[in-house]
């Protein structure tokens, strides 16, 4: 999974370049040479040139409308001040206590907010 | 026993942070925000009545001046009567419990009293409030079949919201009656 350079990697990565190139080639055409020029050459089944200016608006108007919209759903998933995922979760709930042992390193836990706060904000006498 | 000290909230007005102690095991703390100023209220009627002309010198219709009266009179009734609150108080009394007050710039109070059995601790927590992270006092109300769980948590001075040197000051009130709970004799 390393991100090394693959000569398979290298055969996929000029093939994306070349058909990008046709599409852009392609699309060109489509949008500027006119109707009677495709009917003479034999192409009549091709879309609306409409689309050919509509699809880009589309695209730019739903980029822009996702960021609104990200932003949106990350206001309405932040919990409200007074629902308890602010203090606690079902791991904090769940967790084991490790048993205290002399001159070592207590195991990492969950401290509850009664405990943290005494630290923070009572003075030790 | 009553002094007062000024303080700010998290958006930069200046309130007022006055405790009382009514005896030792009952303290009252009361937050006062600022009172409607005059220039805010006139720039807001000002604001709404040019544009009620605006509209009125387009459209040549003289409902547009009249509506724009009564809603400015409504909405500043509705204003004050539902959302400028003046004062927030806290009066916690060691063995009864908590009651939490909103005065509302109208004269209406709104109360809330939470029995001290149901209340495990006051706590100064930290969350995301629209884009900014603030601290803001709550009170943590017991689980009855957990005694270790939270059940609810009820947040205190919402709408003038202290910054962090008037929460500990509250912080520390509170914590000295609570902290008499443990020490007296458990009576059910």
């Amino acid at each position: 999974n390393s991100p090394a350079p693959l000569p398979e990697r290298a055969i996929y990565g000029f093939a994306l370049f070349l058909g990008s190139w046709f599409g852009f080639i392609l699309y060109l055409i489509w949008a500027y040479i006119p109707e009677t020029w495709l009917f003479s050459l034999g192409l009549t089944y091709w879309p609306q040139k409409y689309w050919a200016v509509a699809l880009p608006v589309y695209l730019l108007v739903t980029v822009g409308i996702g960021y609104i919209l990200l932003f949106g759903i990350n206001m309405m998933s932040t919990a409200p001040l007074n629902s308890t995922h602010t203090i606690t979760d079902n791991f904090a709930k769940k967790q084991q206590q490790k048993k205290f042992q002399e001159e070592a390193i207590p195991a990492l836990r969950d401290i509850p907010i009664s405990e943290v706060n005494r630290m923070f904000f009572l003075p030790e006498k | 026993m009553a002094e007062e000290r000024r303080f700010l909230s998290a958006s930069g007005v200046p309130i007022a942070l006055r405790r009382r102690q009514h005896s030792a095991s009952c303290r009252e703390l009361a937050v006062r925000g600022p009172r409607l100023q005059l220039r805010s209220l006139s720039a807001a009627t000002s604001a709404v009545w040019l544009a009620a002309y605006g509209l009125f010198a387009l459209s040549e219709n003289s409902m547009v001046l009249s509506a724009a009266i009564f809603i400015t009179l409504i909405g500043l009734i509705i204003y004050l009567h539902f959302v400028k609150i003046d004062q927030e108080s806290l009066l916690v009394i060691g063995s009864l419990g908590i009651q939490v007050t909103s005065s509302y710039a109208s004269g209406k109070e709104s109360t809330t009293f939470i029995e001290m059995g149901q209340v495990k601790d006051v706590v100064i927590n930290e969350a995301i409030h629209m884009q900014k992270v603030i601290y803001y006092l709550c009170i943590l109300l017991q689980d009855p079949e957990d005694p270790q769980g939270i059940s609810e948590v009820v947040p205190l001075f919402q709408s003038s919201k202290p910054r962090l040197d008037c929460l500990i000051e509250v912080y520390k009130s509170c914590q000295e009656i609570l902290e008499q709970r443990k020490t007296a004799p458990q009576s059910s």
